[in-house]
């Protein structure tokens, strides 16, 4: 079990198995760590808002800065009328961000290492574009896949691949996440499996494992860059995509 | 705020005319500009490190382009039962979303970049995350 790399994704429920109308509804692991990040969102950004001083302490700094990098983020991409997404973007942000870096914790769970969990984000966010889309432009907002410009001869087939690569959209938005939150953990297991590996054959063996060590101290520091900047990319293009939601012009 | 620059800028310019304390103080707007894009190379750097991610955002949506047009393709040809047909067709036109997916994304990076560029306070806050 120690050298499974896979074991540290396994779902299992903590309160029993829960089935109602035919659907497993039970209280996993992943449940629980959902639950866990978002205590702890609502933990420092609560905090860090306490005291609410001209001069922020360290705390509140964070929170600050937190806010600011998000803000920054969705006005920068959507301009001023954007403003009316700035909580929802601050949630997918602070809840990947937070997901990640609380996998990173050894024994914990990682919930955006399950395709599930990116995928449903991925997918609400493009339902919400053509929710939003189409509320706000009407049917004039399906131009966005008609660009003009383009002769007529090859119109059709020109936005039929701007359709598939619209739907392609929360594919690749999803499985960025998952694939880099699942790859990384997996490659993080085994360089550590080989540690306790190496280091099982003697003397020799315990000299060897320090490479193998060193490695996975780098792969942890390289970990903490990944959990950052895809929470960070995640947002970055839900805002893009929210942008063709309220500017379908470009 | 204005009072500690004010009595830090009279001794300064001693003249005491407005002309050249506008001077005065667009020089130093312009030596604070510099030294926002100085912490902007530092940035930059950041985005050197994250040029495993650009990548792996390109390859993911070329991937999702192709992946989408075969799923498309196959539904249409389950509904018509003309198999290898449209399979194919959408596959290509998937191969070109994919292609334009990449494009597209390449191209947006500048924004990600100006975005970093674009935030005085955060850009700290990122240089703290590397």
């Amino acid at each position: 079990m120690a050298n499974d790399p896979i074991h540290q994704f396994r779902l299992h429920d903590l309160v029993g198995p829960v089935n109602i109308a035919g659907y497993e509804i039970s209280f996993t692991n992943s449940a629980l760590f959902m639950g866990i990040i978002v205590a702890t969102i609502t933990g420092i950004l609560l905090l860090s808002a306490r005291k609410g001083a001209l001069v922020p302490g360290r705390l509140q700094l964070v929170g600050e800065m937190w806010y600011g990098l998000v803000d920054n983020m969705v006005t920068s991409i959507m301009g001023e009328d954007g403003k009316k997404f700035f909580p929802f973007v601050f949630s997918i942000f602070s809840f990947v961000l937070m997901a990640n870096l609380i996998g990173l914790f050894p024994y914990f769970f990682t919930v955006t290492s399950h395709v599930i969990i990116t995928e449903a984000m991925a997918f609400f966010i493009i339902g919400l574009v053509v929710v939003v889309g189409i509320t706000k432009h009407g049917l004039g907002w399906f131009k966005l896949f008609v660009p003009h410009g383009v002769p007529m001869v090859i119109l059709p087939f020109i936005s039929l691949i701007e359709i598939i690569s619209f739907l392609s959209r929360p594919l690749s938005l999803g499985l960025r996440l998952f694939g880099n939150m699942l790859a990384g953990h997996i490659v993080l297991k085994v360089f550590a499996g080989f540690v306790v590996t190496l280091s099982a054959l003697g003397f020799g063996g315990v000299l060897g494992s320090i490479l193998p060590l060193g490695m996975t101290v780098a792969l942890t520091a390289l970990e903490f860059l990944v959990a950052f900047l895809q929470a960070f990319v995640f947002a970055t293009l839900a805002c893009v995509y929210l942008n063709d939601a309220l500017h379908p012009g470009h | 705020m204005a009072n500690p620059r004010d009595t830090k800028d009279n001794p300064d310019a001693k003249l005491g005319d407005i002309s050249s304390r506008l001077k005065d103080l667009g020089g130093r707007i312009e030596a604070e500009k510099s030294q926002t894009t100085a912490g902007t190379q530092s940035s930059m750097k950041y985005q050197g490190a994250s040029d495993y991610s650009k990548g792996y955002r390109l390859a993911s949506e070329f991937v999702a382009g192709v992946l989408v047009g075969g799923l498309v393709g196959f539904g249409v040809d389950k509904l018509f039962g003309t198999l290898p047909l449209f399979l194919i067709v959408f596959l290509l036109l998937g191969f070109g979303a994919g292609i334009l997916n990449m494009s597209r994304s390449a191209n947006r990076t500048p924004p990600t970049a100006e975005e970093l560029r674009n935030m005085p306070k955060p850009n700290d806050d990122d240089d703290e995350d590397k």
